[in-house]
């Protein structure tokens, strides 16, 4: 790719970012009305284009990664606030259908080292996944686990399908779609997060609902 | 040191009190943005389209919240709108700053955190999450408030001292404050203190500012090897942070490779070119080096990218022509001054520059009246108290020599050897022009009366004080000052000798007042120099010790 064609690239993603910012704005901005037929579609809407959203950031980190250039950008933040704002989003996006709950564990300390972006995209990802699947609530926990940061995703779901399971756990190649696409790359970005020789995990499991759990050292 | 446990806020903020500003190239975001805003309650909004407009708006009045974008279309970005805010004073240490930006943006930015935006946004967000990152800032500044209030009161030993008690009492907020109170031993010259402080952060986490705050405290303290092999690492694992390269140039030209400057200043400029002094640095290096396309290439690109930018002066328009003429391209030089007319002429700075570069292109092409001419010009100039940076100045004496005006050349190159004693790029290029008109032994006579007079007084200055007699080393310093009165090393002295007299025999105004005087002058010359905040808090304690400080304005 010559350099020319790069700054098409990025002028490209610029407009696209900003088209797809007003349009979630603009949903975000209807009122609900109290009739299911009017805010069932508005709210299927809000969910694709979270969605869209999610996916136009894993393109780019696939991008970057493909250009060599995918490093975490390690700093010091509030695991709590971190955890907080996804609550909120969680909350905004499940608009009273689901209960969003955060239970952060006493132990948990006021700071720690991440890159919040990626944790973000991928705690984002699993609350998706749990809106369209959770039967009443959704849990997000947060606690220290053998000396690594617990950051949690709780359903009252079916729970997981074996496959997925199965596929996650064997780090097969990216032909998984949908669900899988996104938890390969919270796989990714967990395993990017390391310290003094331990590396961050994705742990998932069937507990009573589906349980998306990211383990960073 | 063990992470500290979680504790809960129940902090309130008061959005409706906040006057934000809103600035963005693209119209519909701009109005989406202050509808999110509105969401939670931000209703004072101002919407603006470009940096000049921002920086338009701040003039006008105070702003809490700035929301910018990084990228604002053809003008300066997010992130040289910041840099100029935070360097003209525009903005204080209590206004929130927030970009907004894509991925790639972080560690270009990871600089001091003077410089750095309070948070980043990455598009597209939402309401929930601006509110969310807002209310941790706005929280943050709150515990905060101590420190900086000490901080704007230049009362640094104090802000310190209330860091301590941040990193005692507030978990949360450990890593911040350690980060602004590394950032206060740099400016105290504490470095082997901010060493220290910065290898305590690194303990926790391989936080890329404070592997550059190590590299810096490094590079102060002379430790240039260590310095140099920690930035190479940060580099290798993060090529795009910007700020390494342009420490590392600072390491290189202290271990005497300036072309290894010149290499990591070319690095950074690939990744990031729009830094208006970077392009600057990498022009007066490449210079020096003698790469004249590559200084010609970058002081052109500076002028360019830092068409409306604070920090390009009329120096920048002759540093250029300088180059220009140099590769033996007058048409060049005369275009750049032709290009740029309406901007020279505005200031008299502009039109000395004008005159001189002008005087020098004629003299090249042989056109001796039109030559005069300028000479003429510029000479009145002078008259009139216009004056240029050093090598502006050696144009001119330069120009002057071929004209035979060698009594006015002679006064220039004195001036010029007398305010820059220590610097020995500009005393072999006054040589050389003496060289090249022929007059080798005239040259060595005037360059050495102009820094034997100016060295002698400050050695005897220097020697009186060492010795306690710092009545007479304040004579002979004030002496020099007037001999050199834009020397900022003998201005620093002369500063250190007068506090030392004010501090040992008792207040005296008038005294206090020159050392002021001096003080300014010296960080306008050398900014950033490692001696200045020295010497500026030990002027702020004799104030403070005789009743008498004032508070500069921030």
């Amino acid at each position: 790719m010559t350099f020319e064609d790069q700054d098409f690239y990025a002028a490209l993603i610029h407009e696209l970012k900003n088209d797809l910012i007003l349009l979630s704005m603009t949903i975000e901005s209807i009122p609900a009305t109290g009739e299911t037929a009017q805010d069932q579609p508005i709210e299927a809407a809000r969910l694709h284009c979270q969605q869209v959203v999610d996916r136009l950031q894993q393109a780019l980190l696939v991008y970057k990664a493909t250009q060599k250039s995918f490093h975490p950008r390690i700093d010091a933040y509030s695991p709590y606030e971190l955890m907080a704002s996804i609550a909120a989003r969680a909350h905004t996006l499940a608009h009273d259908r689901i209960d969003v709950t955060l239970d952060v564990d006493p132990d948990t300390p006021a700071i720690w080292f991440f890159d919040r972006g990626l944790l973000e995209m991928a705690l984002m990802n699993a609350v998706q996944n749990s809106l369209r699947y959770a039967r009443t609530a959704i849990r997000l926990r947060l606690a220290i686990e053998g000396g690594a940061l617990a950051l949690c995703v709780h359903d009252d779901s079916t729970g997981y399908p074996e496959h997925v399971l199965a596929s996650v756990a064997a780090d097969e190649p990216c032909h998984a779609t949908g669900t899988g696409l996104g938890l390969k790359f919270s796989r990714l970005i967990a395993a990017s997060h390391d310290n003094a020789g331990r590396t961050g995990t994705l742990r998932l499991c069937n507990d009573s609902g589906a349980a998306f759990c990211l383990l960073i050292p | 040191m063990s992470l500290p446990v979680f504790a809960g806020s129940d902090e309130l903020i008061d959005y409706s009190a906040l006057r934000a500003l809103v600035v963005d190239d693209y119209p519909g975001i701009r109005s989406a943005l202050r509808m999110t805003l509105s969401n939670f309650g931000v209703t004072k909004v101002q919407l603006v389209t470009n940096a000049a407009e921002a920086i338009f708006q701040v003039k006008q009045q105070k702003y809490d919240f700035i929301l910018c974008d990084f990228n604002l279309g053809d003008g300066r970005d997010g992130q040289q709108l910041l840099e100029e805010l935070r360097h003209s004073n525009l903005i204080s240490i209590e206004t929130v700053f927030m970009m907004v930006t894509a991925e790639s943006y972080y560690e270009k930015v990871v600089a001091t955190a003077e410089l750095a935006p309070d948070d980043y946004m990455i598009k597209p967000f939402s309401a929930d999450i601006l509110q969310g990152r807002l209310e941790s800032i706005l929280l943050r500044k709150r515990a905060f408030r101590e420190v900086y209030r000490l901080f704007m009161a230049q009362d640094l030993e104090g802000a310190i001292a209330a860091c301590d008690t941040l990193i005692h009492t507030q978990p949360k907020y450990v890593v911040d404050a350690l980060r602004f109170k590394g950032e206060l031993f740099v400016t105290l010259g504490r470095f082997e203190e901010a060493e220290a402080l910065y290898q305590e952060v690194l303990r926790l986490r391989a936080i890329p500012w404070a592997r550059l705050g190590l590299a810096r405290s490094l590079h102060l303290q002379s430790k240039n090897e260590a310095a140099e092999e920690e930035l190479r690492d940060v580099l290798e694992k993060a090529p795009e942070m910007m700020s390494a390269y342009d420490l590392l140039a600072d390491v290189c030209v202290a271990n005497k490779d300036p072309f290894a400057a010149q290499a990591a200043l070319e690095q950074g400029v690939a990744i990031s070119g729009k830094t208006v002094r970077r392009q600057q640095r990498l022009g007066e290096i490449a210079h020096a080096n003698g790469d004249l396309q590559t200084a010609r290439t970058a002081y052109a690109t500076a002028l360019e990218k830092g068409r409306h930018s604070i920090f390009i002066s009329p120096a920048d328009f002759g540093n250029l022509c300088r180059v220009q003429i140099e590769q033996g391209d007058l048409d060049g030089a005369a275009d750049t001054l032709k290009k740029n007319r309406n901007t020279l002429l505005a200031t008299a700075e502009g039109k000395f520059v004008t005159a001189v570069t002008q005087s020098v292109v004629h003299t090249h092409a042989g056109k001796l009246k039109e030559a005069a001419q300028a000479l003429d010009a510029a000479s009145e100039l002078r008259r009139q108290g216009a004056c240029g940076d050093p090598n502006l100045m050696l144009d001119l004496a330069g120009a002057c020599m071929a004209s035979d005006r060698f009594g006015e050349a002679d006064g220039i190159v004195s001036e010029v050897a007398r305010n820059a004693h220590d610097s020995e790029s500009l005393l072999a290029r006054a040589r050389r022009i003496y060289d090249d008109a022929g007059r080798t032994d005239a040259g060595t006579g005037v360059l050495a009366s102009a820094t034997t007079v100016v060295r002698k007084l400050n050695n005897d200055g220097v020697m009186l004080a060492q010795r306690g007699d710092f009545k007479s080393a304040i004579d002979k310093l004030m002496t020099a000052c007037e001999e050199a009165p834009y020397n900022p090393r003998i201005m620093m002295n002369a500063v250190w000798v007068i506090l030392k007299f004010v501090e040992q025999s008792g207040m005296n105004e008038s005294m206090l007042d020159q050392a002021r005087r001096h003080l300014t002058e010296a960080e306008r010359q050398a900014p950033g120099h490692a001696r200045l905040a020295g010497l500026r808090l030990q002027l702020k304690e004799v104030e403070t010790h005789f009743g008498v400080y004032r508070s500069r304005p921030i």
